[in-house]
């Protein structure tokens, strides 16, 4: 048998200067297999042309999906209205721009973070287009991709207690990121730079450890053993210093 | 000589997030081992009113109560100043943080949630509590019996302790996890045993407390 989904959806336009943020009741017939994804275009066709919200992939790689689904931020396409009660509220995620709707810019906040913490690799090797890529041993590149699979949906930063209060805390991802670069052989990066960037109140040491990131995290990042590996790095770094400078 | 602050326009790189940080957590463990102690020997009323009198007058032969006492209280103040600039103070902070953690129905961030609204009742109850005390030695089980039959100190400690607890318990989960000591397969136990630890230790307390409030003095 099948249910009647209800679906309360936040909407606001900050184009139209007429719009009041408001909330939006629907209703939909629940079929097998039905994702919000799909949900939402139905609801987009059938009932309401106006309603904005964004996807590309559809199948949880591009990230950009990401919305408050009963009170937590996931990725809509990955997410199944079996999983779900009958009753549905969509939210677009926090921290970011809303554009409208369950629409939020993603890309600027990104962007701006991955170049706060100079998210690519240091180095001042010349590039050989002729050589053969230099080898890495095979472990180490499998945990440098570990935490490479972020798809920056920003759902950790959406679901951070910090970050909702904290509009210059760099949250979960860009931690993660960090720690990514933090592995890399090929950055030439010393700890001294690295703690520079993330070694602050703006950086790990302005994380609380709620933990909400790793719990809403739809790629399963380990962010938790992530910023606990970061928080003592840069600790360490803090304390050797003390010792340096003196000796 | 003209000197010039440069770092007024240009801000070298500080260490101090991270040094504030240690005491942070240094601070709240120190009060964790404190709480811990100071529940063994108060709760050792409950072997005996000689057993407390005896581990009491100890403290204070060896002047551990009239020197560690204000220590811990210097302590605890340290502890304030340094976690208070994670406490929300402005309004706006506060609205979000709430209308957050109810949004996202998340254990963890309601856990913080109660850190920080315990904390501020311990820094004034705990604070009263300490000066009632350390002013008043030395501390005998009659003396503590006396005055929680009052009554007013009754429902004081009542208060005092499950904020306390709640607030040592989830301090102590929280730095196994921001410390990477717990990592994520271990986190769900973790956080099990902590809070039957929590329980255990209000439960201790209240029995205590009954003690107290029937001990004929
Ligand atoms: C009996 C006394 C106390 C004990 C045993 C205690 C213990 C702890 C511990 C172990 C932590 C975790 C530390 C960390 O995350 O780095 C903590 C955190 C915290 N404490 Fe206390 N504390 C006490 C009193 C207070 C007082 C009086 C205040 C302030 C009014 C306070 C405010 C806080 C806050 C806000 C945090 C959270 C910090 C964060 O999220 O980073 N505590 N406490
Ligand atoms: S770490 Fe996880 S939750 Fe955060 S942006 Fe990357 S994939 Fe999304
Ligand atoms: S552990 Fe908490 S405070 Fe730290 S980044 Fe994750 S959600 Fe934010």
């Amino acid at each position: 048998m099948s249910r009647q989904l209800k679906f309360n959806i936040f909407r606001y336009n900050p184009q139209d200067p007429a719009s009041v943020p408001h909330a939006d009741t629907f209703l939909l017939e629940e079929t097998p297999s039905l994702t919000l994804f799909i949900a939402l275009n139905k609801l987009r066709e059938e009932q309401d042309p106006s309603l904005m919200f964004d996807f590309a992939c559809r199948m949880a790689i591009c990230g950009s999906c990401g919305m408050v689904i009963n009170g937590r931020p996931g990725l809509a396409c990955r997410t199944l209205t079996s999983d779900l009660p009958a009753e549905i509220t969509l939210m677009p995620l926090p921290v970011f721009k809303l554009v409208g709707d369950l629409s939020v810019d993603t890309g600027t906040w990104f962007r701006a973070t991955n170049s706060k913490i100079e998210s690519w690799i240091h180095t001042d090797q010349e590039f050989d287009p002729q050589a053969t890529e230099e080898r890495m041993e095979n472990a180490l590149a499998e945990s440098i991709f570990e935490l490479e699979r972020c798809i920056e949906c920003g759902c950790c930063v959406a679901s951070c207690g910090t970050a909702n209060m904290r509009e210059d805390f760099v949250g979960a991802f860009a931690l993660n990121r960090m720690a990514r670069f933090i592995m890399d052989p090929r950055d030439k990066r010393k700890d001294a730079d690295y703690f520079e960037v993330v070694g602050t109140d703006q950086g790990i040491f302005g994380c609380m450890g709620l933990l909400a990131c790793e719990d809403v995290c739809p790629r399963s990042i380990p962010l938790q053993d992530q910023l606990g590996l970061l928080r003592r790095k840069m600790g360490f770094i803090a304390l050797k210093s003390i010792f340096k400078r003196k000796g | 000589m003209a000197s010039i602050d440069t770092a007024i326009y240009v801000k070298p790189p500080s260490r101090a997030s991270a040094y504030l940080d240690w005491l942070q957590m240094l601070t709240g463990a120190g009060l964790i081992a404190f709480m811990w102690s100071h529940m063994v020997l108060v709760a050792s009323v409950n072997l005996g009113v000689n057993v407390m009198n005896f581990i009491a007058h100890f403290f204070e032969a060896t002047y551990m109560a009239q020197v560690g006492g204000p220590m811990i209280g210097a302590t605890m103040l340290l502890h304030f100043v340094l976690a208070a600039r994670k406490i929300p103070f402005t309004s706006s902070e506060q609205g979000s943080i709430w209308r957050h953690a109810k949004m996202l129905h998340h254990q963890d961030t309601w856990m913080w949630v109660v850190q920080a609204v315990t904390a501020m009742i311990i820094l004034i109850m705990g604070s009263i509590h300490m000066w009632t005390v350390l002013t008043d030695l030395p501390i005998t089980a009659q003396k503590s019996a006396l005055r929680i039959q009052g009554g007013f100190w009754m429902v004081f400690y009542l208060i005092l302790l499950p904020m306390v607890e709640l607030h040592v318990g989830i301090g102590f989960y929280r730095i196994g996890v921001k410390w990477g000591f717990v990592k994520r397969d271990g986190r769900k136990k973790f956080k099990r045993s902590e809070n039957i630890l929590t329980a255990i230790m209000i439960f201790i307390g209240l029995v205590t407390i009954i003690r107290f409030a029937t001990l004929a003095v």
